[in-house]
């Protein structure tokens, strides 16, 4: 039996002849702490920038919310993206980011509808609302309005149409946009509102279809970033890159709207 | 298939069974042979991260590592990062939760000894530390054996603690049950899918090691 | 030489007292609970509790007062278990040389060898201890126990869960190995006859507290109380009163017939004594046959049981106070008495074999 778990021993040693390496106190190597709309965007600009400049990020998703809940008890990032305005100009008040930072996009909201569902994806929510009534409609999906711009969003476009007092007791509550949008896509939810930057992606597609919402329903998804208190040299350039046009020109493709002052 | 994160679970599991396999043998072995008031309480505690809500768990690491607390604030002075949201964070928590699930099969083992074998070694003229090296731990060797396994199995799969004290940070602290959750989320469940069927594997084949040297 | 004084109050109330000499047999002897063990163990240094002075050869191994305590380890005592505790993840060699620690690296593979020899597991060496039988284990273990020439060899209920082949066996080997040892050697049991068989010296206890201490025939001839007799399992014993005395006898009254007793000048008339007489000592007379000088306490008794037991008859015989005494006779001298039961015959008490007890005041539970 010795003999056993000598070898097991072993074997997990060679599994790792790269001890492990500390922290990206490299500063080389910024951490990017961004919102979990702007994933797909923002690992396409990424490998841009990489091809680009040679600089490598390292990127975390999340809600805008959370990130910036780790961020003021010192997780270690270097750039915060956030879904919204409010979350950056918190951290600029409470002194973790060094200024007030600048919109590198606008999000929209779309209306999903996966696959077998009995319910229409239709610019007006007419659909959605008999669904309300019919039955048709069990669980609704959207991102908690507590930590996710997008879930902000999406409370005021349902309190525009007058739905949100009849929706509340059937959604689902996802603790990101993208989990959000993972509940309506897997068909746990029968619609649901989520970013119309995840609502483009090819998986989500093949999973059922959207419409986009009008903007005039929800108070502009100005989406913010900023660069952080512990951000150096390669957070700046990164901070830089995101505002030209080559990465600017792939927020657009994603379905966000640029060129806000 | 996140490799990075796979590597970072299994060097996280390794590190705790480490740290674990000295603290929690003469911890389980004191434990067996001694008695005092209250030992019950100090028993229950350390079974506590067994019942504990890892959220609990996270909570409470939080508010002793996070940047607000003495701890992190001194960590981040001396090492210029916090020790929340960082690996050597998680091998804390890990080591943490994981008291009970290496203590509980080690301390069983030692108390399985005779105690007149035990005494038999002082009688013998073998010094308690000796005795500890040639006659307890060969003896309780299985039961150790199984506290380092079910150690680091639990290690690769935890993941409400590891979330809320690591952060997710690629390459630092998104572990493997992290990453899937993390595609999940992002709906690649083909992804998903693969790293959960690993974990599967490797949770089968610790158990079953564990259970065959329970066998013995 | 072990001299010990303990005293403890919980769990086990302790009050004993006991010496050992150099190449002296020992025997603790009393009921389940009445501390034998815990004083074995204590003077082995593995209980922690009793306090008082034990003194080896003149090593104080413990002495409360002065905080004086050398850890087990430390003491040179050799020990056997009740349960033989061989290390069982070692063969039969490595148990013994486990204990050769203290001696020189050259020396301890020969000793372990002379001492498993000495214990006759010659060719067992290499056996692991699931393999052996109890009595193998035993032998093993008290290998292990001596192989580092201890100062002391205690040995804790050797025989009790020994079948009776096994256990003469063993009363060889103990006897043999004694010859070649100069140690005080201490055994626990709970066998009377196996320590009146062994030792050479008897401590006798019961709630913890050392009653009595001599030689087996001391204490089994002797016993200074009542209750002593009882814990040696006197067949006889009797409730008397002390009338006088003379130069030769002591003279009691037993529930109104008279007897002459062992002479006890110390104990004044009117004193209530207890008294016993073994079976041995009962002897069946013949009015016919024997010459009735030098006969003492001569009184018929009716006969009530007779039980045959080898040679021997143990008959119980109903005294004409009512009393009842058991007397033990060969099956030869039954046959020619015609004994049987509900026949009158006569018995004769040998008094110098009648031994009194000042009667204890009634002992609390």
């Amino acid at each position: 039996m010795m003999c056993l778990t000598r070898r097991l021993f072993l074997t997990l040693l060679l599994l790792f002849p790269s001890v492990y390496t500390p922290a990206a106190a490299a500063q080389d190597v910024p951490t990017v702490a961004a919102a979990a709309s702007i994933q797909y965007a923002l690992e396409e600009i990424a490998a841009a920038y990489e091809r680009d400049t040679g600089a490598k990020v390292r990127l975390v998703f999340g809600s805008s919310g959370n990130l910036s809940r780790q961020i003021v008890q010192g997780a270690p990032f270097h750039l915060f993206m956030s879904a919204d305005e409010h979350f950056v100009y918190d951290l600029r008040k409470r002194g973790a980011a060094v200024d007030e930072g600048v919109v590198y996009a606008v999000g929209r909201v779309a209306l999903f509808v996966p696959k077998g569902s009995a319910i229409e994806a239709d610019a007006q929510l007419a659909d959605l609302a008999r669904a309300i009534d019919d039955g048709r409609l069990r669980k609704f999906a959207m991102a908690n309005p507590e930590h996710a711009p997008y879930g902000v969003a999406a409370q005021e476009v349902l309190e525009h149409k007058g739905l949100w007092t009849e929706l509340r007791g059937r959604t689902v509550m996802g603790e990101s946009i993208s989990q959000a949008a993972q509940y309506v896509a897997s068909g746990s939810a029968q619609a649901g509102l989520i970013a119309l930057s995840l609502a483009t992606q090819p998986n989500f597609r093949r999973a059922g279809s959207y419409v986009l919402l009008p903007e005039a329903w929800h108070t502009p998804l100005r989406q913010r970033m900023v660069v952080l208190k512990r951000g150096g040299e390669s957070a700046r350039n990164f901070y830089d890159y995101l505002q030209q046009p080559a990465a600017q020109a792939i927020f657009k493709k994603h379905g966000f709207e640029t060129g806000e002052p | 298939m996140d490799w990075e994160a796979l590597r970072l679970s299994l060097l996280l599991a390794l590190a705790t069974s480490v740290v674990l396999l000295p603290l929690g043998t003469m911890t389980a072995r004191a434990l067996a042979w001694s008695r005092f008031r209250g030992k019950w309480l100090l028993e229950a505690a350390l079974t506590l991260p067994l019942v504990l809500p890892p959220t609990v768990l996270g909570y409470y690491l939080l508010v002793a590592m996070g940047a607000a607390s003495p701890l992190g604030a001194f960590y981040e002075r001396v090492f210029g990062h916090p020790l929340a949201f960082s690996f050597e964070g998680l091998i804390v928590a890990s080591v943490i939760f994981n008291i009970p699930f290496a203590l509980i099969p080690m301390q069983r083992a030692f108390e399985a000894i005779p105690l007149e074998v035990h005494q038999a070694a002082l009688t013998c003229g073998i010094s308690p530390l000796r005795s500890f090296f040639k006659v307890e731990l060969p003896l309780a060797w299985p039961g150790v054996l199984s506290g380092m396994v079910m150690t680091a199995a639990h290690t690769v799969g935890e993941f409400g603690v590891v979330l809320m004290v690591g952060g997710a940070i690629p390459g630092e602290t998104k572990t493997i049950a992290i990453s899937i959750y993390d595609r999940v989320q992002a709906f690649d469940m083909q992804a998903a899918g693969m790293m959960s069927a690993m974990l599967l594997v490797i949770s089968l084949f610790a158990l079953g090691f564990t259970t065959r040297m329970g066998r013995r | 030489m072990l001299e010990l004084r303990l005293a403890q109050q919980s769990p086990i109330p302790l009050d004993a007292q006991i010496r050992c000499e150099t190449g002296e047999l020992l025997a603790l002897v009393g009921p389940s609970g009445s501390g034998k063990s815990t004083i074995l163990k204590t003077i082995a240094g593995l209980m922690r509790g009793p306090v008082g002075r034990i003194v080896v050869n003149g090593d104080v191994w413990l002495d409360s007062a002065s905080g004086a305590h050398v850890p087990a380890h430390r003491r040179r005592v050799g020990f056997v278990f009740q349960s033989y505790a061989l290390f069982p993840h070692m063969t039969v060699l490595e148990n013994v040389l486990a204990a050769c620690d203290a001696l020189r690296e050259e020396d301890r593979l020969a000793q372990a060898y002379k001492w498993i020899e000495a214990v006759r597991m010659k060719g067992l060496e290499d056996a692991r201890p699931a393999r052996l039988s109890g009595g193998q284990q035993q032998r093993v273990a008290l290998a292990r126990a001596l192989v580092r020439e201890p100062q002391l060899l205690l040995l804790d209920e050797p025989f009790s869960a020994v079948d009776q082949l096994t256990r003469e066996r063993l009363y060889e080997e103990l006897a043999e190995l004694r010859s070649r040892l100069s140690i005080p050697v201490v055994f626990v049991t709970h066998s009377l006859p196996e320590a009146q068989m062994l030792a050479d010296r008897m401590v006798v206890l019961h709630h913890g507290r050392t009653l009595q201490s001599g030689t087996p025939d001391e204490i089994f001839l002797r016993p200074r109380t009542a209750e002593i007799a009882r814990l040696v399992a006197h067949k006889n014993l009797g409730e008397a009163v002390v009338l006088g005395h003379d130069d030769r006898y002591t003279h009691v009254d037993w529930q109104g017939m008279q007897l002459a007793a062992a002479a006890c000048p110390d104990l004044p008339p009117g004193t209530r004594v207890n008294w016993l007489i073994p079976p041995l000592d009962v002897r069946l007379v013949d009015m016919r046959f024997d010459d009735y000088t030098g006969r003492e306490n001569i009184h018929c008794a009716e006969v009530e049981s007779m039980v045959p037991l080898g040679g021997q008859v143990t008959v119980r015989v109903r005294m004409p106070n009512g009393q009842r005494l058991t007397l033990t006779a060969t099956a030869h001298i039954v046959r020619k008495r015609a004994v049987e039961v509900g026949r009158v015959v006569d018995v004769s008490l040998l008094a110098e074999s009648i031994h009194l007890m000042p009667r204890e005041p009634e002992a609390a539970g």
